[in-house]
């Protein structure tokens, strides 16, 4: 077999790219099919609903379960105020009246017969969901949301932390390999996605931190670092929610690595465009990548890359990126697909491809170490 | 002045007390023995040794009293020219006026009897009587009856008449005896268990063979009480290490470093009881005993008790605590309804279920096994103080298939409680219980603190143990044998008291 | 879904959609039984870009076509049935079946009363029935009630189990839970537009109330028997199945692919750890013996024993090779990895290479250094999860004790934990860390480590993950099933015999004489020994061991053990390390043990392996 599927990131200079944006629960679209809409344009609007307070109120009063609803002063779907008197005993010939007051407001919900609990609902929560990527409503999902389409530049990370955020670009080195320090991160950069080469030192995240970067683009991040900005150490790959004010986004991986050509061509061409970021990362079921979208106008002058191989095939010739040591983050051309299985220095029996860098050199490599740069 | 013979008599009477304190039965009758054969050989001694010249003066003689007492002994110091010393010391004591006049009334009521009898034989003989009438009264004619009560009167004036001199009172009491040692020309003796605040004279008199020497006599000395009794010091390094173990584990407790508890089945399970009551629907059943909350192990069962409310409130489940005192009611309730709040459920707390029942022992009990058969709960707990309810209680439990857990110290009720129950916290465990279920760095120390107290008391008793034995079977008249008695004995009278 | 006449059964396609493999395997009858002949796979396509789980299925269903020589799909993507001579040769099968794990498999909620009884048993019905159980909710979570509901909202479950209460026990409680789960609203994972399925195996009296409290709700309720009709027994089978039903009709429905999928198959498609606990179940009840089986995958280890016929499962949901790699380092700490490797490696380095495995999580070690850290990992991640496992799998809490004056000081709780090493019999590894090792020797050490046996222990691996295929296929074929299992499935790596105990270094453990008809012979084996016999696949010997005073090889300290031993691709492991294991404290005394160990069992080819560390710069 000559030809095989192995997946890569998505680096691309023009696509038509569809962000579905959607509310947690039914609620009111904003705004109409066709309506052009900038990323921090709201969308759509709901109110998720409120805290559920339980009340034990047959413990309360004093009474059976089943005796609750007659002693219930205000009636289920009623709005209370904190400290309303909500229920109260018969007492003896009309004396000895127990009262209780409603510990929360909200609205009453339900009475139990069996519990003898009250469901208080907390006051409604509006949640707000913006559009993200500015472009066109191309699609109104009736009481959940909007699909936003635009032609975009599309750049997927291998991994990110930190939600969504946008800002413009801005190149913060000269070249992909060199790494991003904290001294290269100036005020201006304020509300600002930038651009490293190489490795992001923290103290370099911490000064975007401070002077209000939106995002951190870099190739690669050591471990030890990432540990530094999150506080802790990162055991799930399933990351988006954490609360930093600056999303970090990683291009090439661990340690360090400079960001792939391709990538940095493209950012250094899309340089004061705004872009649309988000550092979720989910790599296990329901596979999510870290991705930075710059939306693009037709006359928008990109660099031009080889176009010519299908997507999630590898053939001879076309470009791979290691993704493992020993050669981790070397790129290179598949120069030969052997069918049958090879053994690997670890005595493992794998299929193999043999890649050949630009010096010439050729090595064996398995078929699941490589990563397609996809066009 | 006092034959040493009968001064070593009394002497053998002293050294019968102490015996009679003997710790280690086993070894009472050997100790005995020790006792008995000390003084008849000293006894024995002087009428053996064959007679010599007087001996040797005693000289520098001082008396003081023993600093840091309880002004209970004082200190006598002496010595003998050097190569001149006699056989043996015999200390002596001055007799207080008390004593002295004591001992004259005595010995003038002795004399009266003789001289009162010796003139009533006189007149009977007269009469060609013997004196075995007087033991029939009802038979002397009463002209002689009056006879006799006149020459009685008599012959007692005469002897009252007669002055105190006309006796042969000792002034002096015997104390003990010191063997001198030829190389020996210092000696020291501690005269103990005087009595405090009175002023005492000494004397020491050297004796070789039957002969004895000059007394010299020390200068009158005073007891005093000291603020310090330096032979309790011991007490106080015992007191010392326990206290200091105590706050030591605290200390260690609140540095944070982990003190391990071993696992206490029956509080484990009380999770276990509560989650049982939760998930059939039925109730907990918690007795605290029979008895008021003076005593202890009520206390601990309240303890138990509000672990065990503090678990029903996050499992809801209802905890029913019926007492047999209205005090033990009060504090259950205040108890449960803290515990209530510190599990954040104040509105699950309710009062009622914690009521008094009776205070008649099988009321409450005809009650509780009634209830338990009624109304089937799915847990019973007994902590506290129990008696012959504790076999009722428990088997009614087992018969409705509740998981049960007791705890009690009445070592009487524990097999009961053992064989029915569950789960049984045993004696110590049960104290030990409020430790473990609070986890406080101050209980938990304490907790560790008295398991210091008690390993060291444990150790103390097995070198006892051994040194009792090694003692009676090395023999109690050999040295070895006498000097481990004389550390058993300082290990019963002073570590252990 | 056709009737399947078994005898005419000749070519039987199994595949099993894994989160990022689907692998394929074809079994043949071959001269009267059936044989796995073939196998292949292919990367799983349930998201995007594909969203479609056929994809992968076709893909791997084509390569074993390939190697097979034989046309398995049609111009049109479709499976080819039944089998039939084509114009191109054999093509088609008679039987297809598949498992499924994708999409994370089955996430379930579970929800009883109390946490250590009724909730306990709801998760062990729902591990048994192969879900990952994503949270437990009961009374006394220690979360106050709007919390849950949050917990509830956030989560979005494929399915929820309610339990709670004995029959005729607390009605309140469980219908409290379900006041809680209706008013949450659950949200399914796959789609809005479904009703939340909700299974209710709690007290029978509550049932009725249960369904009122969801009367409004968008919930399918399905109410079958209590799964703790009384405290002290669980009836998990009726759960179970509903599990089963629910997860076809609601959550496979609504999978991309999957509704197409179902119709190809000619059995139901069953949650893959709930098809591997199907077939270890039969396994042990028909040889009577204690077995343990694990699976340790990517993000998840699954651990499956049964002992005493009683089976347990239990998913770590983040102990993995791949996704979860970075989780096992963070929980085991790398000071506990790295006691397993023998040679010098940095930290910093090994840290930013299990990151990368984490967020590449299908590269595979290329170097030996490489591979040597993996199994180090590996090992971690399996010792983690059988500890769980352990406290998982334990006898019933909230059940009476029948006591006597003799177990005053010995008082047992209940809920102790069922799994006994000394007890075990039979230890199955999969997964591919495991069955992929490139030496047997690795396996069974791997297996030796993390899972510490005592006494005597068959180890076993699945060849290549067959078992999910043949569990399903036991609920069809029964008769291919275990004869594919016997002939091809299982490869036996030998047996292990470990004293438990702990001694001085150089003293003697136990004297062991072997006799068999391939390997006679006797010795010592002195504590912190191990030591390998050769006793190749099919044949056995009998193994008689004396131990030394303090060790028990399973009738006793210092009894003398004789027993039957099957041999296998490793041989015969004689362990003197002791139990629990304990390796050296000091960094270099613990390389120096573990390089003798490993040559003991030439674990790894003999050559010199280079430090890791000293990251060189490298340009993209």
């Amino acid at each position: 077999m000559a030809k095989a599927y192995t997946p890569g990131l998505k680096v691309t200079g023009r696509t038509v790219h569809r962000c579905r944006r959607i509310l947690p629960i039914r609620g009111e679209v904003l705004v109409a099919q066709g309506d052009r809409v900038e990323a921090d344009t709201p969308v759509a609007r709901t109110f998720l609903p409120g805290d559920v307070m339980p009340v034990n109120m047959a413990n309360l009063l004093g009474v059976p379960p089943a005796d609750v609803h007659g002693c219930m002063l205000r009636k289920e779907g009623e709005r209370v105020r904190r400290d309303d008197a909500i229920a109260q005993t018969r007492g003896i010939f009309g004396m000895m009246r127990r009262t209780v007051k409603s510990p929360h407001g909200g609205t009453i919900e339900t009475i139990s017969d069996v519990t003898g609990q009250l469901i208080l609902r907390g006051e409604p929560i509006p949640v707000e969901v913006r559009a993200y990527l500015s472009g066109t409503v191309a699609q109104v999902l009736p009481g959940e949301g909007v699909v936003v389409e635009a032609e975009i530049t599309l750049i997927q990370g291998i991994f990110g932390v930190g939600g969504e955020r946008s800002g413009r670009v801005v190149l913060a080195v000269k070249d992909p390999s060199q790494e991003l320090v904290a001294d290269m991160i100036t005020p201006d950069m304020k509300g600002c996605v930038v651009v490293g080469g190489g490795r992001v030192w923290h103290e370099a995240v911490a000064k975007a931190m401070k002077v209000g970067a939106a995002a951190v683009v870099a190739g690669g991040i050591d471990d030890q670092d990432l540990r530094e900005i999150l506080g802790y150490d990162l055991g799930v790959a399933i990351t988006g929610s954490e609360s930093i004010p600056t999303t970090v986004i990683v291009t090439e991986g661990f340690g360090d690595i400079a960001m792939a050509d391709r990538t940095w061509q493209l950012l250094r061409a899309r340089a004061g465009s705004l872009a649309s970021v988000n550092g979720a990362t989910q790599i296990r079921a329901g596979v999510m990548r870290p991705e930075i979208l710059i939306p693009v106008t037709p006359d928008a002058v990109l660099p031009e890359f080889d176009r010519r191989w299908p997507e999630g095939q590898l053939e001879p010739g076309r470009p791979v990126r290691i993704i493992r040591d020993p050669h981790f983050g070397l790129i290179g051309a598949v120069s030969a697909l052997p069918p049958e299985p090879r053994i690997l220095d670890s005595e493992s029996k794998a299929r193999v491809l043999e890649v050949t860098f630009d010096s010439g050199e050729k090595v064996i490599i398995p078929r699941a170490n490589v990563e397609l740069i996809e066009a | 002045m006092n034959s040493p013979e009968r001064l070593g008599r009394r002497a053998a009477a002293c050294r019968l007390i102490p015996i009679v304190s003997v710790l280690v039965p086993g070894l009472a009758p050997g100790l005995l023995l020790v006792a008995l054969t000390l003084p008849l050989l000293a006894l024995t001694r002087p009428l053996l040794a064959a007679p010599s010249d007087a001996p040797p003066a005693v000289t520098g003689i001082t008396a003081a009293d023993r600093w840091g007492d309880g002004g209970t002994a004082v200190v006598l110091e002496w010595t003998v020219a050097a190569g001149a010393v006699p056989e043996f010391f015999m200390i002596e004591r001055a007799m207080s006026e008390a004593e002295v006049a004591g001992d004259l009334a005595t010995a003038r009521l002795e004399r009266r009897r003789a001289a009162q009898r010796t003139a009533m034989q006189a007149v009977l003989a007269d009469r060609g009587l013997d004196d075995s009438i007087l033991a029939r009264p009802m038979a002397i004619e009463p002209g002689l009856a009056s006879r006799l009560r006149s020459v009685r009167a008599e012959a007692a004036a005469g002897i009252d008449a007669l002055p105190d001199d006309a006796f042969d009172v000792a002034r002096w009491m015997f104390v003990d005896r010191v063997e001198a040692d030829a190389a020996q020309t210092e000696y020291r003796f501690v005269v103990d268990r005087l009595v405090r605040g009175e002023s005492y004279r000494f004397r020491v008199i050297p004796w070789t063979g039957t002969a004895a020497g000059t007394p010299a006599e020390a200068a009158p000395v005073t007891t005093t009480l000291e603020p310090v009794d330096i032979s309790r010091l011991w007490f106080f390094g015992i007191a010392l290490v326990f206290c200091g173990a105590v706050v030591a584990f605290i200390l260690i407790a609140r540095s944070g470093r982990p003190l391990r508890v071993r696992r206490i089945a029956g509080l484990e399970a009380i999770d276990e009881a509560v989650g049982r009551a939760t998930e059939m629907g039925r109730s907990v059943l918690f007795v605290p005993g029979i008895q008021d909350m003076n005593e202890m192990q009520t206390i601990a069962g309240i303890t138990v008790l509000s672990r065990v409310a503090k678990t029903a409130a996050e499992y809801d489940a209802r905890v029913e605590v019926p007492t047999a005192r209205s005090l033990v009611m009060t504090t259950a309730r205040e108890t449960v309804q803290a515990a209530f709040l510190a599990a954040g459920r104040p509105d699950a707390y309710n009062e009622d279920l914690i009521y008094y029942v009776t205070d008649e022992q099988f009321g409450y009990v005809a009650y509780l096994s009634g209830m338990m058969v009624r109304e089937k709960p799915a847990a019973c707990i007994y902590m506290g103080m129990f008696y012959a309810e504790s076999l009722i209680l428990a088997e009614t439990g087992n018969s409705i298939g509740a998981i049960q857990v007791a705890g009690t110290a009445q070592p009487a009720q524990l097999p009961f409680f053992v064989a029915a129950c569950d789960y049984t916290l045993i004696g110590e465990e049960f104290f030990a219980a409020s430790a473990y279920l609070s986890g406080s760095a101050e209980e938990l120390g304490s907790l560790k603190g008295q398991d210091v107290g008690k390993i060291i008391v444990a150790v103390v008793l097995v070198i006892g143990v051994v040194l009792a034995t090694a003692g009676a079977m090395a023999g109690a008249d050999s040295d070895l044998g006498r000097t481990l008695a004389a550390w058993v004995g300082f290990l019963r009278d002073t570590v252990l008291a | 879904m056709t009737r399947i006449e078994p005898e005419k059964v000749t070519v039987i396609l199994a595949t099993d959609c894994g989160s990022t493999t689907t692998k394929a395997i074809l079994i043949q009858r071959v001269e009267g039984v059936y044989r796995q002949t073939h196998r292949g796979e292919a990367p799983t396509t349930v998201e995007e870009p594909f969203a479609n789980v056929t994809i992968g299925v076709i893909n791997s269903v084509t390569e074993i076509g390939e190697l097979a020589g034989r046309r398995l799909v049609d111009g049109n993507g479709r499976i080819i049935q039944p089998a039939r001579t084509g114009p191109d040769g054999p093509e088609g099968c008679d039987l297809y079946i598949s498992t499924s794990s994708a999409g994370g498999g089955l996430q379930m909620m579970v929800a009883g009363v109390v946490r250590e009884m009724t909730a306990a048993s709801a998760k062990r019905a729902a591990l048994g029935a192969g879900a990952i159980v994503m949270d437990t909710i009961a009374s006394n979570d220690r979360r106050r009630p709007y919390e849950q509901i949050q917990r509830i909202r956030e989560l979005r479950p494929d399915m929820i189990l309610v339990s709670g209460g004995t029959d005729g026990g607390d009605v309140k409680k469980v219908v409290e839970i379900a006041e809680l789960i209706g008013p949450a609203r659950p949200q399914p994972r796959f789609g809005g537009e479904y009703r939340m399925p909700v299974i209710f195996a709690g007290n029978r009296d509550a049932a009725s109330l249960v369904a009122k409290a969801f009367e409004d709700e968008p919930i399918d309720l399905k109410v079958v028997d209590n799964l703790r009709p009384v405290l002290e027994r669980e009836n998990l089978g009726p759960a179970r199945d509903a599990i089963h039903d629910m997860f076809l009709e609601h959550v496979m429905a609504h999978a991309p692919g999957y509704d197409i999928l179902m119709n190809w198959t000619d059995a139901p498609i069953m949650p893959t750890p709930g098809a591997v606990g199907n077939i270890l179940r039969t396994i042990a009840e028909r040889q009577g013996i204690n077995a343990v089986g694990v699976d340790i995958g990517g993000a998840t280890t699954d651990v499956f024993s049964v002992f005493d016929g009683t089976f347990n499962r239990t998913v770590s949901a983040n102990l993995g090779m791949s996704y979860s790699i970075s989780n096992v380092c963070a929980e085991a700490t790398m000071a506990n990895v790295l006691r397993w490797v023998h040679f010098d490696m940095d930290e910093r380095e090994l840290r930013n290479r299990v990151k990368n495995k984490m967020i590449r999580p299908t590269t595979i070690p290329q170097s030996l250094e490489a591979l040597v850290f993996e199994q180090a990992v590996a090992r971690e991640a399996l010792r983690l999860a059988y500890q769980q496992h352990k406290e998982f799998a334990t006898t019933l809490k909230g059940v009476q004790q029948q006591r006597t004056v003799g177990d005053t000081f010995s008082q047992q709780t209940s809920g102790q934990t069922i799994v006994d090493n000394m007890k075990l019999d039979l230890l199955v590894a999969s997964g591919g860390v495991l069955s992929h090792a490139p030496r047997m020797q690795q396996t069974a050490l791997m297996l030796i480590d993390a899972f510490e046996p005592e006494g005597f222990t068959t180890l076993a691996k699945d060849s290549i993950f067959m078992m999910p295929h043949l569990g399903v296929l036991a609920e069809v074929h029964p008769q291919a099933s275990l004869e594919v299992f016997e002939r091809d499935c299982l490869i036996y790596l030998g047996t292990c015999v470990a004293a438990k105990g702990a001694g001085k270094a150089g003293r003697t453990c136990f004297r062991y004489e072997v006799t068999g008809e391939t390997l006679r012979e006797s010795g010592e084996i002195t504590c912190g020994d191990l030591k390998l016999l050769p006793l190749g696949p099919g044949e056995s010997a009998t193994v008689t061991v004396e131990p030394a005073r303090g060790f028990d090889l399973g009738n006793g300290p210092g009894k003398r053990v004789a027993r039957s031993v099957r041999g296998g691709t490793v041989g015969l492991l004689l362990d003197g390390r002791g139990r629990p294991l304990v390796l050296p404290e000091s960094r270099n005394e613990c390389r120096a043990a573990m390089a003798r160990w490993l040559s003991a069992v030439s674990m790894y080819p003999d050559r010199e392996l280079h430090a890791v560390g000293g990251a060189d710069r490298r340009r993209g």
